[in-house]
C-alpha cells in the first residue's frame, strides 16, 4: 500500500469516527427545553391581561348601558314638567367652578348683626379661597397676608353671603379720598338672567355697617354717591383679620342671577395700592352670556336621590343653562380637586413600596387617571347637548383624557312634543380602571407566585432528570470500554425508580446482563469447544496409536503420517483456544515480582533468533536495566505472541526489531517487522479475540495472539497499540508498561 | 499374578483404546464406564494402578470422588488422572487427592504406557521399603529416582510424576540450562507448549516454597528454558 493510499485510509477512519456526532441534530438540552417551556407560561399573564382588558371593555359597556338607562330614566322622570324648566324659577348663584355647591337653603332668616359663628353654623362648610396656582394672585402672594373662607345661604326672601378674611393689616376707607379703590373692600358683581351686569362695592371707614355703592366698571367711582339701601353688610374685626356678612334681597338679584365676589386687599396705609385680589371666579372672561346657570333647587331635589358615585348628573334647559347638578366625577376623597392634596397623593404614591412601583410600571395606575381627569369639559358637553337638544335622540360617548376615561350620556327631556331640556350624565370610567388595576395586581401577584413555583419546580425536576439521565449515560458508558468490552453487566443506581427512566435503566441493565452472559458464553466458548474437542481427538489419536502398535509395518505410512500431522494441528488449535481463557483465569492468581525486563527481552530475543532462521531478529535498547513489577513468565508469553505475530506477517528474510526504551509513561516495548501494513477494517479490533488478518491455510490463525498480548499488557496496567511503521514498510506493535515506582532494592 | 490396572472412562472409544494398548502390554485391565460400577469393582478387587477420567458423564468430579475412595482403600495406590480439562484448579484438586500423575488429553498411548510402567515400578519400590541407592543429592535437594522421592532440606516434597521428571532433568546437570524442548521431551506428553512448561515450573516452585519460602534454585532463562542453580558455596 502506497503512502497516498494510507493517507486515504486514515482519512476514512477519521470520517468514520466523526460520523456519530455529526448525525445528531443540533438541539437543546432537556433542562433548557423545560425552562423554555416555563417561559412559555408567560403567555398566561398576557392572556390574563387581555382578558382583564376584555372585561374592562365589557364592564364599560355595561356601565354605559346603565348610564343610558339612568339618563333615560331621569329624562322620563322630568318629562312633561315644564314648570321645572320655567325661566322664572331659580336661585342666584355664586359663579365659580362647576363643582361649587349651591347656596345652602335655610329656614330661618339670618340677622345681619348676629355673631359670625351663628352664620357659619347656618351656612355650613365654608369654601376656602387661597391664592395658590389660580388666577387670583401674583407671585408675591403670602397666605398669611390674605386668605378667604366663604359661604352663601338662601332663604325664601334673602340671599346671604359670608366672608372670613385673614388679613395681617386691615386698611379702612379714607373718607378724604375720592376714588374708592384704595382700601380693603368686598366687590360684588351681579349678572341678572337678562345679562345686565351691576357692580356693588362694600367698603367702610370703621367696623360695623358698611357702605354699599353701585360702581362703574373701573371700580374707582360710584355711579351715584347714594348708598344702596337694599343690600346690607356688616364688617367685624377678628384676631386674624375681619368678617363680612352681607344680606341681599332675592328680588334685587332676580331669577337665575349670577354672582361674583372679590376680596381686595390693601396693606400699605401710605400708598394704598391694591396688593392682592381673591375672587370666587378668577377667570375674568368667564363672566359672559351663554354660560348662565339657572339653578333650580326643586330639580336638584328631584335628582338628588339619583346620586351615582363618581358621576355628575346635570340637567340643562333649552337655553343651554344648567338647571341642576348632582355629584362629581371625582371620587369623594378627591372632591374639590385640591391641588395641594393631589400633590400629597403623588408624594404618597412615590413612597409606596417597590411592589407598587412595579405595578405602576407594568400597569396604568388609576391615580394617573384621576390626574388626567379634566375639571372642565364644558365645550364637549355643549357639543353633545347641542346634538341632543336639536336631534332629540339620546347620545352616548366615551371620552379619553390621557389615562382618564369618561362616559358621557345625554338624553332629551320631552314635554308634550317639544324638548324642554336634556339630562347629561358624566361618569368616570376610572372606577373600573381601579377595579381592573386591583384585579391585575392580584393576578400579577398570583401569577408571579405560580410562575416562580413552577420555574423552581421545573428547574428542580429537570435538574434531577438531567442528573438521572446523565448518571444513566455515565453508567452505560462505564459498562463497556470504548472497544466494546463489557466491564459490568448491570446498572444499579436509579434502577429501582418506578418511572420510565427507571424502566429504561432496568432495560439497559437487563440488556447489559444478557450481553454479559452472552459475552461470558463467547469467552468460554473456546474453552468449552477445546474441552469438547479433546475427547474425540483423543479417540482419534489413541486409535491411530493402537493401529500403529498393532501394525508396525504402517509406521512410515504416509497417510498415517498425514493423519498425525492433522492431529498435531488440531492440538495446536485447541491449545491456542484454551491459552487465552486459561491465561485470563491464571492472571488472577499471579504474583508480581520486581525484575529486569531488559534482561528478559535479551534472553528471549536470543532464543527467537535460534528458532526463526528465516528472519533477522535484532534487539535495540538503551543500556542498563529496566526494572518493572510484573510476572516474567507472562511477559515472556506476551513477547512470544508478539514475535509470532511479527514472524507470521513479516516479510521473509525481513528484519524484526525488538526495541525497549523509556518514555514519560513508563517503558515502551516495540516489536516492528517489515512487510504489509495493517488492513484498515480490523485496525480497531486487532487486539480483540478471534480477529486475525492472516489467510494462510497451512497455519492456524485464531486471532488470539494479540488478544493475549492485550490481556498481559492490561494485567500490568499497560497499553498496547498497533500501527503502520513510518514510511509504510511494515507494522509495529507498541506495548507501554509502567516502570516500577519505588526504588529498586 | 498379572498387574491389574483399572480404567475408568465414560467414553467407550477412548476406554477401549486404553484397554487395548494396556492389554497389549501385558496388563490385566478392568474397565468401568461410571462411578458406581467402578466403586463396586474397587471393593471387589483392588487394582495395582488406576487411570481415572475426572469427568464421568454428568458427574463433573466423579474421578476425584473415586480417587478418594481408592485412598481409603490404599494410601499408596498410584492414580493417574486423565482429563480433557487443563485448569490449575483441577491440578490443585488432584494434588490434594495425592494423585500421582495428571495427564491432559489427547494422551499419547506410548507415553501413557511409559508412565504406567514408571509408576508401577515406583510403587513397587515403595512397598519393598528398601530403596535402591539410586538416590543422589544436589545441595539441599535429595532425589531418589526409583521411589520418586524428593526431599528439600530433609523434608519430603510431594511431586507428581511429570514434576519429578522435570526436577530430575534440571538437577541432572546443575547450572546447565535445560531448553523448553528438552523439558518438553522430559514430560513425556508429546507436543508441549512453553506455557505448559512454565506452568509445571511454577507449580514446582510453589511446592518448594511451601517448605522454604526463600527457595530460588530454579532459575528462568528467558526465551530459552530453565536451570537449577548450583549451590553458591
Amino acid at each position: 500500500m502506497g503512502r497516498k493510499a494510507l493517507r486515504k485510509s486514515t482519512k476514512r477512519v477519521d470520517q468514520k469516527k466523526r460520523r456519530a456526532p455529526s448525525g445528531i441534530r443540533p438541539g437543546l438540552k432537556i433542562r433548557t427545553k423545560l425552562l423554555l417551556l416555563v417561559v412559555s407560561l408567560l403567555a398566561i399573564p398576557w392572556m390574563g391581561y387581555e382578558s382583564v382588558r376584555e372585561m374592562e371593555r365589557f364592564l364599560l359597556e355595561g356601565q354605559e348601558q346603565a348610564l343610558e338607562l339612568t339618563t333615560q330614566g331621569i329624562s322620563s322622570l322630568l318629562g312633561n314638567r315644564s314648570d321645572l324648566f320655567d325661566p322664572g324659577v331659580g336661585v342666584p348663584e355664586v359663579i365659580g367652578r362647576t363643582s361649587r355647591p349651591l347656596p345652602t337653603e335655610i329656614e330661618q332668616s339670618l340677622s345681619i348683626d348676629a355673631v359670625a359663628s351663628g352664620w357659619v353654623s347656618a351656612i355650613g362648610e365654608l369654601t376656602h379661597f387661597t391664592g395658590f396656582g389660580q388666577f387670583e394672585c401674583g407671585a408675591g402672594y403670602q397666605p398669611d397676608s390674605l386668605a378667604v373662607r366663604h359661604g352663601v345661604a338662601i332663604d325664601p326672601e334673602q340671599f346671604f353671603a359670608y366672608f372670613e378674611i385673614d388679613d395681617d393689616t386691615v386698611i379702612f376707607r379714607d373718607p378724604d379720598l375720592v376714588s374708592l379703590n384704595n382700601s380693603d373692600q368686598l366687590r360684588m358683581t351681579v349678572q341678572a338672567s337678562s345679562g345686565a351686569i351691576s357692580r356693588y362695592l362694600l367698603t367702610t371707614t370703621e367696623p360695623g355697617r358698611v357702605s354699599i355703592y353701585l360702581m362703574r366698571d373701573n371700580w374707582r367711582e360710584a355711579i351715584s354717591g347714594d348708598n344702596v339701601r337694599e343690600v346690607a353688610g356688616v364688617l367685624d374685626l377678628t384676631e386674624r383679620g375681619y368678617v363680612i356678612k352681607v344680606r341681599i334681597p332675592r328680588t334685587l338679584l332676580g331669577v337665575g342671577a349670577r354672582l361674583k365676589f372679590e376680596i381686595v386687599d390693601v396693606d400699605d396705609v401710605g400708598s394704598r395700592t391694591v396688593e392682592q385680589v381673591i375672587s370666587t371666579e378668577p377667570d375674568p372672561i368667564d363672566l359672559g352670556i351663554g354660560r348662565v346657570r339657572l339653578a333650580t333647587p326643586e330639580l336638584t331635589k328631584l335628582i338628588q336621590p339619583l346620586y351615582l358615585s363618581e358621576a355628575n348628573i346635570t340637567i340643562w334647559d333649552q337655553g343651554y343653562r344648567l338647571r341642576a347638578q348632582v355629584g362629581s366625577i371625582f371620587p369623594p376623597a378627591r372632591e374639590g380637586f385640591d391641588l395641594k392634596r393631589e400633590k400629597f397623593a403623588w408624594f404618597f404614591l412615590n413612597v409606596e413600596t417597590g411592589i407598587t412601583r412595579f405595578y405602576e410600571w407594568i400597569l396604568r395606575s388609576p391615580a394617573r387617571g384621576f390626574k388626567d381627569m379634566p375639571v372642565e369639559s364644558t365645550r364637549e358637553d355643549y357639543r353633545l347637548l347641542g346634538q341632543v337638544l336639536t336631534e332629540g335622540e339620546p347620545k352616548t360617548e366615551r371620552r379619553r383624557y390621557g389615562d382618564a376615561k369618561l362616559i358621557v350620556t345625554a338624553a332629551p327631556i320631552w314635554a308634550e312634543g317639544s324638548i324642554d331640556g336634556a339630562v347629561l350624565i358624566k361618569q368616570s370610567g376610572n372606577k373600573l380602571l381601579s377595579l381592573q388595576y386591583r384585579t391585575l395586581q392580584r393576578f400579577t401577584l398570583l401569577f408571579l407566585g405560580v410562575f416562580l413555583f413552577l420555574a423552581v419546580a421545573i428547574l428542580v425536576f429537570s435538574t434531577r432528570l438531567t442528573y438521572r439521565v446523565g448518571r444513566l449515560q455515565r453508567e452505560t458508558e462505564q459498562a463497556a470500554t470504548p472497544e466494546g468490552r463489557l466491564l459490568k453487566d448491570q446498572i444499579r443506581p436509579g434502577a429501582r425508580s418506578s418511572d420510565e427512566l427507571g424502566s429504561l435503566t432496568r432495560s439497559i441493565s437487563g440488556l447489559l446482563h444478557n450481553l454479559g452472559q452472552y459475552t461470558r458464553y463467547l469467552e468460554k466458548l473456546p474453552d468449552t469447544l477445546a474441552h469438547e474437542l479433546h475427547n474425540p481427538l483423543n479417540v482419534v489419536n489413541s486409535s491411530l496409536e493402537n493401529l500403529q502398535y498393532h501394525h508396525r509395518e504402517l509406521a512410515d505410512d504416509k497417510h498415517l503420517q498425514r493423519a498425525r500431522n492433522g492431529i498435531g494441528r488440531l492440538r495446536s488449535i485447541i491449545t491456542s483456544l484454551t491459552e487465552a481463557a486459561s491465561l485470563k483465569e491464571a492472571l488472577g492468581h499471579e504474583q508480581e515480582e520486581r525484575f529486569d525486563l531488559a534482561a528478559l527481552i535479551d534472553g528471549c530475543v536470543e532464543g527467537y533468533q535460534a528458532v526463526n532462521p528465516k528472519h533477522r531478529i535484532v534487539s535495540t535498547r538503551v543500556a542498563g536495566p529496566m526494572i518493572i513489577d510484573g510476572v516474567p513468565d507472562r511477559l515472556a508469553q506476551m513477547l512470544d505472541k508478539l514475535m509470532d505475530n511479527a514472524v507470521q506477517f513479516g516479510a521473509d528474510q525481513g528484519l524484526i526489531v525488538v526495541s525497549l526504551r523509556r518514555n514519560p509513561d513508563g517503558i515502551e516495548l516495540t516489536v516492528a517487522n517489515d512487510g504489509p501494513t495493517l488492513p484498515v477494517e480490523i485496525v480497531d479490533r486487532l487486539f480483540d479475540p478471534m480477529v486475525s488478518r492472516a489467510r494462510d491455510a497451512r497455519k492456524t490463525h485464531l486471532g488470539l495472539g494479540l488478544y493475549i498480548v492485550r490481556l498481559v499488557a492490561e494485567f500490568h496496567n499497560g497499553t498496547v497499540v498497533a500501527r503502520n511503521r513510518a514510511g509504510n514498510h511494515g507494522v509495529e506493535v507498541v506495548v507501554t508498561l509502567p516502570a516500577a515506582r519505588a526504588p529498586t532494592r | 499374578m498379572a498387574t491389574v490396572i483399572a480404567v475408568v472412562e465414560d467414553d467407550p472409544d477412548q476406554r477401549d483404546n486404553y484397554v487395548d494398548v494396556l492389554t497389549a502390554h501385558g496388563y490385566e485391565v478392568r474397565a468401568y464406564a461410571d462411578k458406581p460400577s467402578a466403586e463396586a469393582g474397587f471393593t471387589r478387587e483392588l487394582p495395582d494402578l488406576a487411570l481415572l477420567d475426572i469427568m464421568l458423564g454428568e458427574d463433573m468430579d466423579g474421578g476425584f470422588d473415586l480417587c478418594m475412595e481408592l485412598r481409603k482403600l490404599s494410601p499408596t495406590l498410584p492414580v493417574i488422572f486423565l482429563t480433557a480439562r487443563n485448569s490449575d484448579a483441577d491440578r490443585i484438586s488432584s494434588q490434594r487427592m495425592t494423585a500421582w500423575d495428571y495427564i491432559t488429553k489427547p494422551v499419547s498411548l506410548e507415553f501413557l504406557v511409559a508412565r504406567v510402567h514408571a509408576l508401577l515400578r515406583i510403587s513397587e519400590q515403595l512397598q519393598q521399603r528398601s530403596p535402591e541407592s539410586s538416590a543422589f543429592s544436589v545441595g539441599d535437594l535429595e532425589l531418589n529416582e526409583n521411589s520418586m522421592m524428593v526431599q528439600w532440606q530433609g523434608q519430603p516434597v510431594s511431586l507428581t510424576l511429570t514434576e519429578f521428571w522435570i526436577i530430575e532433568s534440571l538437577t541432572r546437570n546443575p547450572g546447565h540450562v535445560k531448553s523448553y524442548q528438552t523439558l518438553s521431551d522430559v514430560t513425556r506428553q508429546g507436543l508441549v507448549e512453553r506455557n505448559t512448561i512454565n506452568g509445571y515450573i511454577r507449580r514446582i516452585r510453589n511446592k518448594f516454597r511451601e517448605l522454604d519460602s526463600t527457595f530460588d534454585r530454579i532459575q528462568t532463562v528467558h526465551g530459552t528454558g530453565y536451570k537449577w542453580e548450583r549451590d553458591r558455596e
